[in-house]
């Protein structure tokens, strides 16, 4: 057993791929597949941007990484998705484990209707049983790690919903962090925010990208651009091309990409 | 002026006409009613009224205390069965059943019960509860009630759990947090001042039915809180008061009627408060 965990970590560092795709197809009922036999493997402490025209299908796979989806009827993936090797579409296994592990940020801001304190704490409460002085630690922890904690220390016992729509966002990204996940996935965290909120978020996404897996999906091209090492373009649920983000801004491979990317369509 | 334009503004003008008249004829109504009301009540109004028992006929004075203490019981008593049932049927249809078919199916029976007339559920708990139970008690006609508030705190429920983001649902989901826990400490608290405005109603709704009660708790012209007994209360004492000659036993019923119309419009108030204060527009 040890060993064989031993091996695992070795070919995980070696490869590094924390999240592989492969062969998925998506369903929103019946009818054609919204995603197309997508193929593709996330790297571990790496941020990968997800770009293309409205529709493409870029939230639906976000969606699929946590199995979101499944909140709804007659939405179903086939294929596999490995998280460290594991394939999480299985059926056997445990959703909200697996979500504790793939933590994910929306596009609104949705923070829970209690305190600022609670909004942290809720999560951590939900798999750790801590002593009051712990979890103002990992509370305190969480809200540096957002670069909240300077604006919200002195009210904690503030309502969240009495933040702004900034604030609020990355205190939605300090109540991911605080249940530790390894893979973060953000689904246009910034398309609600103004420039300067923007800004702060994507300084923030960079610094998460030293300790968790992040997956961005954003119509802001130069967002991808700004936070990404990786971009995926996708074009009406087929993944078109993905590579290094400066080779698909400077020169990418396929003519779709440089179309939409020098916005002739989409 | 433009022909056609000043042929719109006409009809224009009809309308608002029409529709202000229309609800001033519904306001005068109302206003009468209530002027009526507060003239013959308020002359009702006084402390033996809280502290002295329903009068035979043809006495002086006597109060409501009996009817007024059988209504707060009978009241009590049928939100405390309707609306935890009510409650947890609206979730189910809200959350673990929002896409399933049964619940439209639900939905729909449950907006019949919510227009059945109270006299069909008077009757209804009159076959199924007193005829067996071998006479008229006050846990029928709580029972009575419960079956009358039960579809009001459904429907409103699952209105107030739908109108709650889907979006907080998903943040919720997104934290590995089991849906039964979500439903508790998110979508009920994010709906908590809707769900309780929903259960004010329904006390609203309750607090003056007649004709329920007039088959299941009837009334009593003594002080009785035993359940298996008949229990007195306010809509029947001022039924049966008002429909006789009695001067005494008519001021006391216009007294009733007043307490029963404060009682609803302070809970409507109340009600009004708390939904209008999560929205300020």
């Amino acid at each position: 057993m040890n060993e064989m965990s031993s091996a695992q970590t070795i070919t995980k560092k070696a490869d590094g791929v924390k999240i592989a795709v492969r062969n998925l197809n998506f369903f929103y009922g019946a009818g054609k597949p919204s995603l197309k036999n997508i193929n593709l493997s996330l790297l571990t402490n790496e941020v990968t941007a997800f770009i293309g025209p409205s529709g493409c299908g870029k939230s639906t796979l976000l969606r699929v990484l946590n199995r979101m989806y499944e909140l709804y009827p007659n939405q179903r993936a086939e294929g596999e998705v490995l998280l460290d090797g594991q394939n999480i579409l299985s059926p056997g296994l445990d959703v909200n484990l697996l979500r504790a592990r793939v933590g994910m940020v929306f596009q609104k801001p949705t923070p829970f209707p209690m305190t600022i304190y609670d909004n942290i704490a809720f999560g951590i409460r939900l798999y750790e049983n801590l002593s009051k002085s712990e979890m103002d630690g990992r509370v305190e922890q969480a809200l540096r790690g957002a670069a909240l904690w300077g604006e919200v220390q002195d009210k904690l016992d503030a309502s969240g919903l009495s933040l702004s729509g900034g604030q609020q966002q990355r205190l939605c990204i300090a109540r991911t962090v605080a249940i530790k996940p390894e893979v973060i996935l953000f689904d246009e965290p910034c398309s609600a925010l103004d420039p300067i909120s923007t800004a702060k978020v994507e300084e923030l996404i960079g610094e998460l990208s030293e300790k968790y897996t992040i997956a961005i999906v954003t119509h802001n091209m130069q967002q991808a651009a700004r936070v990404s090492k990786k971009t995926v373009f996708m074009y009406l649920g087929e993944m078109v091309e993905m590579d290094d983000t400066d080779k698909i801004f400077t020169s990418p491979a396929e003519k779709r990409t440089q179309d939409y990317i020098t916005g002739r369509f989409g | 002026m433009n022909p056609l334009y000043a042929r719109r503004r006409r009809s224009n003008s009809t309308a608002m006409t029409l529709c202000v008249g229309a609800t001033l004829f519904g306001l005068t109504w109302l206003t009468l009613i209530l002027i009526t009301l507060f003239w013959n009540g308020f002359a009702g109004l006084n402390v033996a009224l809280f502290t002295e028992m329903t009068p035979p006929p043809n006495a002086q004075g006597g109060g409501l205390l009996n009817a007024i203490v059988g209504s707060l019981i009978l009241t009590i008593l049928g939100i405390g069965v309707g609306a935890p049932v009510g409650l947890l049927a609206g979730t189910y249809m809200a959350e673990y059943g929002r896409y399933s078919k049964i619940t439209s199916v639900i939905r729909f029976i449950n907006d019949i019960l919510l227009s059945a007339p109270s006299i069909i559920i008077g009757l209804f708990v009159y076959g199924a509860v007193v005829v067996p139970m071998g006479g008229f008690s006050g846990l029928a006609g709580a029972l009575a009630l419960a079956v009358i508030a039960l579809p009001v705190v459904v429907r409103t429920t699952e209105d107030m759990l739908l109108l709650v983001p889907t979006q907080l649902r998903e943040a919720a989901t997104a934290l590995g947090m089991p849906q039964s826990y979500m439903i508790r400490k998110i979508t009920w608290r994010a709906a908590r001042v809707g769900l309780v405005t929903g259960l004010l109603l329904a006390v609203a709704r309750v607090s003056g039915e007649t004709a329920p009660l007039l088959f299941t708790a009837l009334s009593n012209q003594f002080w009785s809180v035993d359940l298996l007994k008949t229990m007195a209360n306010l809509p029947v004492t001022i039924n049966n008061f008002i429909n006789n000659p009695d001067p005494n036993w008519k001021r006391l019923a216009w007294a009733g009627a007043l307490l029963i119309t404060l009682a609803v419009l302070s809970l409507n108030i109340v009600a009004r408060s708390l939904s209008g204060g999560r929205n300020p527009k």
